[in-house]
């Protein structure tokens, strides 16, 4: 089974911008999906400016949202 | 060859009814000695409080001075006055003073005998009588080993339960027996104060009928922590300083993102981060190689600082954050190095975000005089 590998910046601004919640949304997946997710967190992506930041199959996506990691993740699920 | 660390707690409660305690304790670390000043003030409540506070302040300041024991009884007795109603000394005296080569002096003027717990035996601080200035006092002098703990307690302990629970007060022999019985050389300081106090106030029900104290003083090899956090100004610099933090001696801890990715990068070890425990306030924290912690910058910084104000409830906390697991290892450390980074983070110059973000040098200077009110040792070294 392919996993989609989703890496959370939790350096200090990504967590003031709100990186938890991405984490959450992540983590309250249905198990189907959660198990298909390799979810880590990272120090840094040195995009601090755009933060919340996450890398999603090595491609980092800046002020993402909650609503916005979800789309990310149907998509590639898909 | 490391010098021995002299581990002290302090455990107080005040007479009941009383809020202040007239027992005081004063303790003092130079690099020349570490001193501590215990004294029963006459009675009890706001009057004994000030006069042991004028006789430890007193003594405290003078033996930080080096004035010689022998010069600092006769001041206080001569200085301060007799009571006029019960014509006895206002207040007692007890000077303990440590070197570093842990040779360690006790000065009696009043006060209960000094206990030395050594190997599981306890036994009285060696003394022989003396006269000061015309007061008797005791003075004793003996070379002090790793794992020796010396207690000095006031008269409220001593007396405990009288004429209650054990008809003549709980006394020395009782006081000696507790400690070999029920505390271990392994114990820390705190632990055996608290036990020693916890018995007393048991002893009084719960309603001393005097001021107590006890104070211990625990010699073991000292603790040290060296915390790496912020990147240096110069890239440049980024291995020398790495080199640094893992040359120092003891525990090792980075605080700050990108100064674990430095870290990591130097080292050639991988950053894990850990998302098993999640707090809402507090950054994860991660891992790399064997450092003994691994966190977030500023905003677990300054939530250590405020975990470190209140130590009670910081050694009570079952939290496994950062900041509570960051501010734990500093308690245990008796001497912190600093390696502070001096790299601007432009991203974090974002007016939306709490002030002290911007202000790491205040953040710092805070870190170390909660450090140094807890009698830490702390080094700052800007990188």
């Amino acid at each position: 089974m392919s996993t989609l590998r989703i890496e959370v910046c939790l350096g200090t601004s990504c967590h003031l911008m709100g990186a938890q919640d991405i984490i959450d949304a992540i983590e309250n997946l249905p198990p189907d999906k959660r198990s298909k997710i390799d979810l880590r967190g990272v120090t840094c992506l040195k995009t601090c400016r755009k933060g919340p930041n996450a890398r999603v199959n090595g491609i980092i996506l800046s002020e993402i949202t909650p609503e916005r990691i979800l789309t990310v993740i149907e998509d590639n699920l898909a | 060859m490391n010098r021995l660390y002299p581990e002290i707690a302090v455990a107080q409660i005040s007479k009941a009814g009383e809020e202040l305690c007239g027992d005081k304790v004063e303790v003092a670390r130079t690099e020349a000695a570490t001193t501590v000043v215990i004294s029963d003030g006459l009675g009890s409540g706001v009057k004994a409080n000030i006069l042991a506070t004028l006789t430890t302040k007193i003594a405290s300041s003078l033996l930080k001075r080096n004035v010689p024991i022998t010069e600092v009884v006769p001041t206080i007795t001569e200085t301060l006055p007799v009571c006029r109603e019960r014509k006895i000394a206002y207040s007692t005296l007890q000077i303990i003073k440590l070197l570093p080569d842990c040779m360690a002096t006790v000065v009696e003027f009043d006060s209960p005998t000094t206990f030395l717990f050594r190997g599981g035996q306890v036994v009285p601080f060696p003394t022989e009588a003396r006269n000061i200035g015309g007061k008797a006092i005791r003075e004793g002098r003996l070379l002090l080993g790793e794992g020796d703990i010396i207690v000095a307690v006031s008269d409220g302990v001593i007396h405990a339960g009288i004429g209650g629970l054990l008809k003549l007060g709980w006394d020395w022999p009782g006081i000696s027996a507790e400690l070999a019985a029920h505390c271990s050389p392994s114990d820390d300081a705190e632990q055996i104060a608290e036990h020693i106090l916890g018995c007393c106030n048991g002893y009084y029900l719960g309603q001393p009928g005097d001021d107590s104290t006890v104070v211990v003083i625990k010699l073991r090899r000292p603790r040290n922590l060296t915390l790496f956090t912020g990147p240096p100004a110069n890239r440049d610099m980024d291995e020398q300083v790495v080199k640094r933090l893992m040359g120092g001696e003891g525990k090792k801890v980075i605080a700050g993102g990108t100064t674990a990715n430095i870290v990591s990068r130097v080292l050639g070890l991988p950053v894990t981060v850990d998302l098993d425990y999640q707090d809402p306030e507090i950054p994860p924290i991660a891992k790399i190689g064997n450092l003994d912690l691994v966190t977030e910058g500023v905003l677990t910084l300054t939530a250590a600082i405020g975990r470190l104000h209140d130590i009670r409830k910081l050694r009570a906390s079952t939290r496994r954050d950062g900041a509570t697991l960051l501010a734990r290892l500093l308690y245990e450390a008796d001497r912190i190095d600093i390696l502070a980074g001096t790299a601007v983070n432009p991203a974090h110059q974002n007016p939306n975000f709490p002030a002290q973000i911007n202000i790491k040098a205040q953040v710092l200077a805070n870190l170390r005089n909660a450090l140094e009110d807890l009698g830490k040792r702390v080094t700052v070294e800007w990188v």
